[in-house]
């Protein structure tokens, strides 16, 4: 039997110019489970959109941020780390394993380095295996 | 404004177990401003519920809403259409809001979320202090706006006790006494004098002596 691909969705900052030319969808398309999500700035995560993301069934959220002084509005770096930490903390009050929420930097337009991190996380997660049983109301 | 905290989601788990569905009701006043119950938390609550009930492979239906007033019949009404769906509210309000939505859906069952904690302000981003305790008689004028009943530990009308040390209250040296913070600020405005007035102890009947209180104005009445 097929087993569906593990969904992972990365929160990537739209500063770092990571893709043009189509170059999102074809990474889409050669990660079978793997959602891009373009946002202004990665201070514009709050824990609430991880938290989501994972209740809706998504096994992985990876925040992708410039380097911290590098950051075009200062503090946005800063600021999603920070929250990142704090839905980490919340997973570990839910006994759910803090590793399905990560944050990292790339250096800006480095699409193999985005690359070689999605298939480390990747790979860390299927390791955890489903969070979730079969559910019932 | 009022500052509450997050019960831990075990706590809230127990109180919700059972019922298929959960209105998850935030509110966009004090408890926002708090980041314990706006908008924000809402969501991360409803969507940790999720999570804490998935993993234990259930599935309520979890809907999340978010009113700017708990405590105001007129706001509480702008649910209305969601609550018969629900078999279950779970409130982000203070006391008060709890209460105010338990009144007005009085056929529902309804769960604190927070647990509320005391009249503050915001003293920087994330740190909320304290300092009001809605004692019904406010003397703060007498003391260059600095309350002695909420900032001294000892809640002296006449102080600083002699435990005051290095600007710091014996009772916890983490705070600073109340009593150095009325002087320091009354010595500023130039306005000492005005401790050489006598203030007599606090009459707390006019606090919760006498069971709930009430304020009542003809004028404000429909």
């Amino acid at each position: 039997m097929e087993t569906k691909p593990i969904k992972i969705v990365v929160y990537h900052c739209r500063n770092l110019q990571l893709f043009n030319n189509g170059n999102q969808k074809a990474l889409a398309r050669r990660k079978p489970g793997l959602k891009l999500v373009p946002i202004p700035c990665s201070g514009k995560v709050e824990a609430h959109h991880l938290l989501k993301t994972l209740a809706a069934g998504t096994q992985g959220v990876l925040v992708v941020a410039c380097e911290e002084k590098a950051c075009r509005f200062v503090e946005g770096s800063m600021r999603s780390h920070k929250r990142v930490d704090y839905a980490r903390s919340w997973l570990e009050e839910l006994g759910i394993e803090q590793e399905r929420v990560e944050y990292v930097h790339v250096p800006p337009r480095d699409l193999d380095a985005l690359e070689r991190l999605i298939d480390e996380f990747k790979a860390r997660v299927e390791a955890l295996g489903n969070m979730f049983s079969e559910r019932s109301p | 404004m009022i500052v509450a905290e997050r019960k831990p989601i075990e706590e809230i788990k127990r109180m919700l177990e059972g019922y298929p569905s959960v209105l998850v009701v935030g509110c966009d006043s004090c408890v926002a401003e708090c980041a314990a119950g706006g908008h924000r938390e809402t969501q991360l609550l409803a969507a940790a519920l999720q999570l804490a009930f998935g993993k234990e492979g259930k599935s309520p239906v979890i809907t999340e809403a978010c009113i700017d007033r708990q405590c105001v019949d007129d706001f509480i009404e702008s649910i209305a259409s969601l609550v018969p769906e629900h078999a279950a509210i779970l409130s982000l309000g203070c006391g008060a809001g709890v209460q105010a939505l338990a009144r007005v859906y009085s056929d529902k069952p309804v769960f604190p979320a927070l647990d509320t904690l005391f009249i503050g302000e915001t003293e920087m981003r994330g740190i909320w202090q304290e300092n009001c305790l809605g004692c019904g008689q406010c003397k703060l004028g007498y003391f260059g706006a600095v309350c002695p009943v909420t900032r001294c530990s000892k809640r002296l009308m006449n102080g600083p006790c002699g435990g005051s040390k290095d600007g710091r209250c014996e009772v916890n040296p983490d705070i600073r006494c109340g009593w150095q913070m009325i002087i320091d600020r009354l010595e500023a405005l130039g306005e000492l004098a005005r401790l050489s007035e006598y203030i007599p102890p606090v009459d707390w009947s006019t606090s919760h002596s006498g069971g709930p209180r009430r304020v009542v104005r003809e004028d404000q009445l429909p």
